[in-house]
Formats: C-alpha cells, sequence, structure tokens
C-alpha cells in the first residue's frame, strides 16, 4: 500500500515566523486553587496531575478534546507510545513548532508530567522536517526527548505513527497542550491562551503571537499591522482553513492555529475537468478522487461508498494538484456531510 | 477591510500550474515541428496550420453559440487544429483538413458536452475519418525539397512512403538517417523523428504529458517488431523502419497522451500503453491499411475506464488489506493456540467463554490475594527478627 500513497510538494513559507520569538499579547492571567499548592512538580501523583489538567482547562490542540479527559480514558503502560505533535506540515503554520524551539524547558516539563501519568514506553516529539526554503535547524533533542523527525510530502500529520509496530497503541497530545500543563503545574495558571501564526503576503510583520482565547481576529491582524487591504483571511491552516469574511466578529478559539491575510484569492475561475489524474496521484490515501467527484456532484451516493469516501481525511491535497482549479476537496467533504445526514434519516 | 473580501474554499493555496499553462506547453511543443514542416514542404505547411487552428476556434465558438453557452477561453480546440494537418501530407486539399476538424469538433466533441467529456481522441477521429474517405489524398505524399504552391491543386512529384514499403513488405528506398532526419516522405509533421522526440522529452521535463504512456507503448512495440519482422534483412534495421516510418512517435508522445481519453492512474497507463501497443502492431502486421495507430488509438480510448476501474478495484483490495491481515494473523493464533492444548478441541459457547473467564479472574484474585497475605506475613516477621536482633545488639 505504501508504493501508493503519495502527498504534494508545498512550499512551506514558515519564515520568518519560526526563528522570531513568540510575541505576547498584553492581558490578565487567571490561576486556579488547588488542594496541593506547596508540593514540588517531581513529587506530583498520576491523580493530581490529571487534576492540574482539569483545574487548568487545558484543551489539546491537536484534536480539540480536553486534556484531562484524554490522560484519564487513554491507554497506559508497556505497549503505548507517547508522541508530542508538533508537526507543522501547513505552509505559513508554525505554532506548534515555535513552542519547542522557543521555549523548551515547558515543553520537556509538560513531557515529563504526562509521561508519569502514563508510563509509556516511548516518548518522542514529532517535528516536520522539510522546510526546504529555510536553513533552519531541528534540534535532535528537547530536554531529554528525542525529537523525531517526520519528512515526506504533505499531509505528514496524519504519518506520525505510521512506523509504530501493529499491536502499540499512541497518544498523541500537542506541544502547546504540554506547555499549558507545565504552566499549570509551576504557577498555577488557567489555559486562557493559544498560540497563533499570523502570517500572509499583506502582513507588516509576521510572527507567532500569543493570544487569549476570543481575541477577534481583526485585533490579531492590528497587532502585526497589515501593509495592504487583503482579499481573503483565513482562520486556521493555510490547506484546512476557512474564508472569513467578518474579522471583527470570528474569534480565534484553543484549536486555530493561524490567522493568514492574502493579497489575493485564488478566485472562483475553474474549467472543466480534464481528465488529467493528478488529484488520483496526490490522494494520500489513494483514493480515486477523480471519478469520486463526478459522482459526488451527481449525488450518487451507494456508487461514492463503494470508492471508500469514509477514508478522506480532507486534507486538500487533490484541490491544490487540480490545473483545472475545481474545489474538489470541498465537494467530497460536502457529499460525505449530506450522505451522513441521509444515513440518519435512513434515507440510504 | 470588509468589503474586498472575497469566498474560497480550502485549500487556500493553489498550484501555479494550471490547465491553461499545459495547454501552452503541448502548444509550444507543436511550433517546432511546423518549422520543420515549412523547411521541408514551403509555405502551404504553416498555411494549413493556421486555417486548421482558425477553423477549429470557429467550429467550437459555433457550437458553444448553438448550446447557448458562452463561449469558454479554451485552448483544446487550438491543440486539435494544430495535430490534424500534421498528420497529413503537405499537399493535402483545403476541404479535407476541413471536413476533418469539422468531425473532430462537431461529432467527437461538443455532442459528448465540450472539453473534458469526449470519448475518442477528436484528432485521431478526425484523421481516421478523412483516411476512410479519401484514401487516395491522404496516403499520397508529396517527396520532400520541393515548393508546393500555397492555393489551389499541388502539382508536385509523389514518391513512396516507407509505411507503404512496409506493409507490401519491401525494405524502403530511404536509409534510416532519413527518416530520422525528416527527408523521406509522409505525414508533414511526423516524420521528422529528432523534432518529435525532442518535443515530447520538452512536454515530459514540464510535466505537461506522462512519460509512462509513450515509454510502456514504444519499448512493447520495439520488443513486438523483434521478434516478427516483417521485412528481411537485419533485425536491428527492421525494428528502426517499424518505428520511425508512420506516425508512430509523433502519436505516441502527441495523441496517446491526451489526458482527457487516457487512463487516470500511472498503473493503467502503462496498461493502455502496452495494450496499444499490441493493437497497433497486430494493426500493422496482419491489416493492408496504413493508419494502423490512428484506429488502434480509437479502439484503445474505449478500453480506458475499464482500465481506471481495474486500477480501483486493486487499490480497494489493498486499502482493506489491513483489517484482512489483522483478522487471517489473529485467526492463524487462535489455531496454534488450539493446536498446542493437548486435550481433544472442544469448542466452546461465548457463553462458557465469559464463564471461564470469569473463573479465571476469580483464581488469579485468589492466588494475588494469598500471595500478597504472604508478603504481608513475611515482611511482619522480617521486621520482627530486624527489631528483636537490635534489641539483642542494644543489650
Amino acid at each position: 500500500m505504501s508504493l501508493f500513497v503519495k502527498g504534494i510538494f508545498l512550499e512551506q513559507k514558515k519564515e520568518p515566523m519560526l526563528t522570531r520569538s513568540t510575541l505576547v499579547m498584553r492581558q490578565e492571567f487567571e490561576y486556579f486553587d488547588c488542594d496541593f499548592p506547596d508540593s514540588a512538580i517531581d513529587e506530583l501523583s498520576r491523580e493530581q496531575i490529571i487534576e492540574l489538567a482539569r483545574l487548568a482547562e487545558i484543551v489539546d490542540e491537536s484534536d480539540g478534546k480536553m486534556l484531562w479527559e484524554k490522560l484519564e480514558k487513554s491507554p497506559s503502560g508497556e505497549n503505548v507510545t507517547l508522541i508530542v505533535d508538533a508537526v507543522d506540515d501547513e505552509p505559513y503554520i508554525s505554532s506548534q513548532m515555535s513552542v519547542g524551539i522557543h521555549q523548551p524547558e515547558k515543553l520537556s516539563l509538560g513531557t515529563e508530567l504526562c509521561e508519569k501519568v502514563l508510563s509509556p514506553e516511548k516518548v518522542y516529539i514529532a517535528m516536520y522536517r522539510h522546510i526546504l526554503d529555510s536553513n533552519f535547524g531541528i534540534p535532535k533533542k528537547i530536554g531529554k526527548y528525542h525529537v523525531k523527525k517526520i519528512g515526506g510530502l504533505y499531509p505528514a500529520e496524519s504519518r506520525v505513527h505510521r512506523h509504530l509496530p501493529k499491536g502499540k497503541n499512541s497518544v498523541i497530545i500537542g506541544a502547546c497542550a504540554m506547555l499549558h500543563l507545565a504552566r499549570a503545574a509551576e504557577e498555577s495558571r488557567k489555559m486562557t491562551t493559544c498560540f497563533v501564526t499570523v502570517a500572509g503576503d499583506v502582513v507588516k510583520n509576521p510572527r507567532n503571537v500569543e493570544v487569549p482565547i476570543g481575541t477577534t481576529a481583526e485585533k490579531i491582524l492590528e497587532l502585526c499591522g497589515l501593509t495592504e487591504e487583503p482579499e481573503a483571511i483565513i482562520l486556521g491552516g493555510s490547506m484546512t482553513g476557512r474564508a472569513i469574511f467578518e474579522p471583527e466578529n470570528e474569534t480565534v478559539g484553543p484549536t486555530t492555529r493561524g490567522v493568514i491575510a492574502l493579497s489575493r484569492s485564488y478566485g472562483t475561475y475553474s474549467y472543466t475537468c480534464i481528465g488529467c489524474g493528478r488529484c488520483d496521484h496526490a490522494c494520500p490515501k489513494a483514493l480515486s478522487v477523480c471519478m469520486m467527484r463526478k459522482f459526488a456532484e451527481n449525488g450518487k451516493f451507494d456508487m461514492l461508498e463503494k470508492y471508500d469516501v469514509d477514508m478522506c481525511i480532507g486534507c486538500g491535497a487533490c484541490s491544490y494538484v487540480c490545473p483545472s482549479r475545481i474545489d474538489v476537496s470541498a465537494t467530497l467533504i460536502k457529499a460525505k456531510k449530506q450522505m451522513e445526514l441521509a444515513k440518519k434519516e435512513g434515507n440510504l | 477591510m470588509k468589503e474586498r473580501l472575497m469566498f474560497q474554499n480550502a485549500p487556500h493555496v493553489r498550484q501555479s500550474e494550471s490547465v491553461v499553462t499545459m495547454m501552452t506547453d503541448v502548444i509550444v511543443a507543436l511550433l517546432p515541428i511546423y518549422l520543420i514542416a515549412f523547411f521541408y514542404h514551403g509555405a502551404r505547411s504553416l498555411v494549413l496550420g493556421i486555417s486548421g487552428v482558425l477553423f477549429c476556434g470557429l467550429l467550437s465558438v459555433l457550437g458553444a453559440i448553438l448550446l447557448r453557452e458562452k463561449p469558454a477561453a479554451d485552448l483544446t480546440p487550438i491543440i486539435t487544429g494544430l495535430i490534424i494537418p500534421l498528420l497529413l501530407p503537405a499537399d493535402i486539399p483545403y476541404y479535407v483538413l476541413f471536413s476533418a476538424c469539422a468531425v473532430a469538433i462537431f461529432v467527437v466533441k461538443i455532442p459528448f458536452g465540450g472539453t473534458g467529456y469526449n470519448l475518442f481522441n477528436p484528432a485521431a477521429v478526425g484523421f481516421a475519418s478523412v483516411a476512410i474517405c479519401w484514401p487516395e489524398l491522404v496516403f499520397r505524399y508529396p517527396a520532400t525539397m520541393q515548393k508546393i504552391e500555397v492555393f489551389g491543386e499541388s502539382t508536385v512529384k509523389i514518391a513512396q512512403s516507407p509505411a507503404y514499403s512496409l506493409s507490401l513488405g519491401a525494405i524502403p528506398d530511404q536509409n534510416i538517417l532519413d527518416l530520422l532526419l525528416g527527408s523521406a516522405p509522409g505525414p508533414m509533421g511526423a516524420t521528422n523523428i529528432l523534432v518529435v522526440v525532442a518535443c515530447g522529452i520538452f512536454l515530459i521535463v514540464k510535466k505537461a504529458i506522462n512519460w509512462i504512456e509513450p515509454v510502456s507503448f514504444i519499448l512493447p512495440y520495439s520488443v513486438l517488431c523483434l521478434l516478427f519482422p516483417r521485412i528481411g534483412g537485419s533485425p536491428l534495421e527492421a525494428l528502426c523502419y517499424e518505428l520511425f516510418s508512420g506516425a508512430l512517435i509523433f502519436g505516441a508522445f502527441f495523441m496517446l497522451t491526451e489526458p482527457v481519453t487516457s487512463p487516470k492512474r500511472d498503473f493503467g497507463k502503462l496498461m493502455a500503453g502496452v495494450s496499444s501497443a499490441i493493437v497497433v502492431f497486430l494493426f500493422r502486421y496482419f491489416g493492408k491499411f496504413e493508419m494502423g495507430f490512428a484506429s488502434a488509438l480509437i479502439l484503445m480510448n474505449v478500453f480506458s475506464p475499464i482500465f481506471d476501474s481495474v486500477c480501483e478495484n486493486v487499490l480497494h483490495v489493498l486499502r482493506h488489506t489491513d483489517n484482512i491481515s489483522a483478522s487471517i494473523k489473529a485467526e492463524i493464533a487462535a489455531k496454534k493456540a488450539a493446536k498446542t492444548v493437548s486435550e481433544p478441541v472442544v469448542r466452546p459457547v461465548k457463553k462458557t467463554e465469559e464463564a471461564e473467564i470469569a473463573e479465571v479472574s476469580e483464581e488469579i484474585a485468589e492466588i494475588e490475594a494469598i500471595e500478597v497475605s504472604e508478603e504481608v506475613l513475611e515482611a511482619e516477621n522480617e521486621t520482627t527478627e530486624e527489631t528483636e536482633k537490635e534489641e539483642a545488639l542494644a543489650k
């Protein structure tokens, strides 16, 4: 299967956000009270660490779940590998990697705490390696933890645990959640902030910023400055985020990784599909995207199911390579949602 | 800030290559072939090319108007109009060219829904139709290095093409260098092999076409020609004559690789290339007609959806192999476990299994409890012994 699995090569455009230090927006931090204020960090027990994560209301930014629930419910013991997710494989976005590079002590402390809870066999920090347009070198170790460099074509994030032997479980926790856990243990600080990359070709001062959750996109863009009026503002990653129209009302959440302002949208101009088959070759799950798009447009959900549409991860690689600029992945995701609705109503 | 914001779907970065750049690459690659045709046949070749492009463009606009659609800025009719004259001799009357273009646009393209929906390669069908209607005009090639009149009936010397000599089983008059340089009589653009191959390599490097189709067509075809030569002499010489005569190389680079009618995946392209090589060889070996390539291509276009579905079925199985292999492994492990037990194997019902598990777990719990109590006793004994020793020492 791995012979057929492909992806796309993307210009990462992570400079200068990655090497610049993180900007912290002026704010008031919130603190919580806990029953064990004076106990040293090394002596915290498993339950106490989970309690810390619960009190600090930490959300894992890689999947949007609460960290304490994840720590409590996920398997532990010898069969488990703990992976710290700092893989930023989308262009412009580097919020997770910058945490590992500019605040390594905090990240390693948070990882240590999670290691204590899960007692895994192996721990490593995963980072994306193929940033070809900058000379930035990824450190080999952060704290005492080995940094595993995930390479290859986009999307790399789904391949983080691919090399693990079968029958072994993996727990993936985001790097920012680790940082917040370390802060909760050291300063008993609540998670009120999130890390966001502000980038794009019209941003004056592109960099990673730490902003309170609930800040509007307009304020974040004002913080970094704009050189001209953008034609598209994107909340989230450049490959999977969504375009917004009201930047004064749209706020960032704990899972938002970036705010991107672009001078030109690629527009709605599109040709008909000429059937070149590039989408089929770009698909990381080896799906027949070209035929699936035709089925989705004609509403043939039974055929879509036969072509394994539920395996689609919505990475957007097919839309990226399409020479006719067709919104292939958007069409497929929409059809998937319609299918789920039809299944719920019992029509399918 | 708000007024300028536009709607767009994810992903928000897109590849710079588009249909326009791909088509432009193909057009640029076709121009040197016209220059060589101009060198050998004079201005008539250029006029043929320009008139083909204009007529195809005009017809597609007309078709869009008839269908009450907006005429799209589409470069595919230009490519069709450029390819058709290159397959024809340089002194072809204009009405033959125009009827080929008309068939290509009005029969193959527009009734099926325009660009992207045609079932067959338009240029191949256009050429095949005029080859059937006017074979005496289409397969009558002028000798090279003569000035052909730009308009009107041509009065130039006619020469026998190497493809015709091969179909008769005779060794062609021209040597292989003539074929490579294009001074042999034949279709206007397909005789100059070196230029055609160079243009094809340019297209492959620019990624406008995939390398798999031409390679998977030419290699099996040459193997077949080596095995079953049509003419006497050394097999290598026969192979060179077979490959370089007719529109074979030109078709392999410019017609077989047409994205709409070829399969989508690499493996499908491989299958299409190999099978069309076999069909072309059969047409040339047993057939008496000279245009083996175009008709074989039309035949193979029918099969490309089938090749696609074969690829999809194979991949569908491969996608689900992880689950299948896991379940097979589990079965094998269960069988091994059953074999190791010496007692006659009686398959317990699910309920009894659960009961057994419960019993076993109870036993384990009991054993653990006993162990724990023993440990506690031992620890107590040790502590008492130690305290006794200490007391003795103190005394």
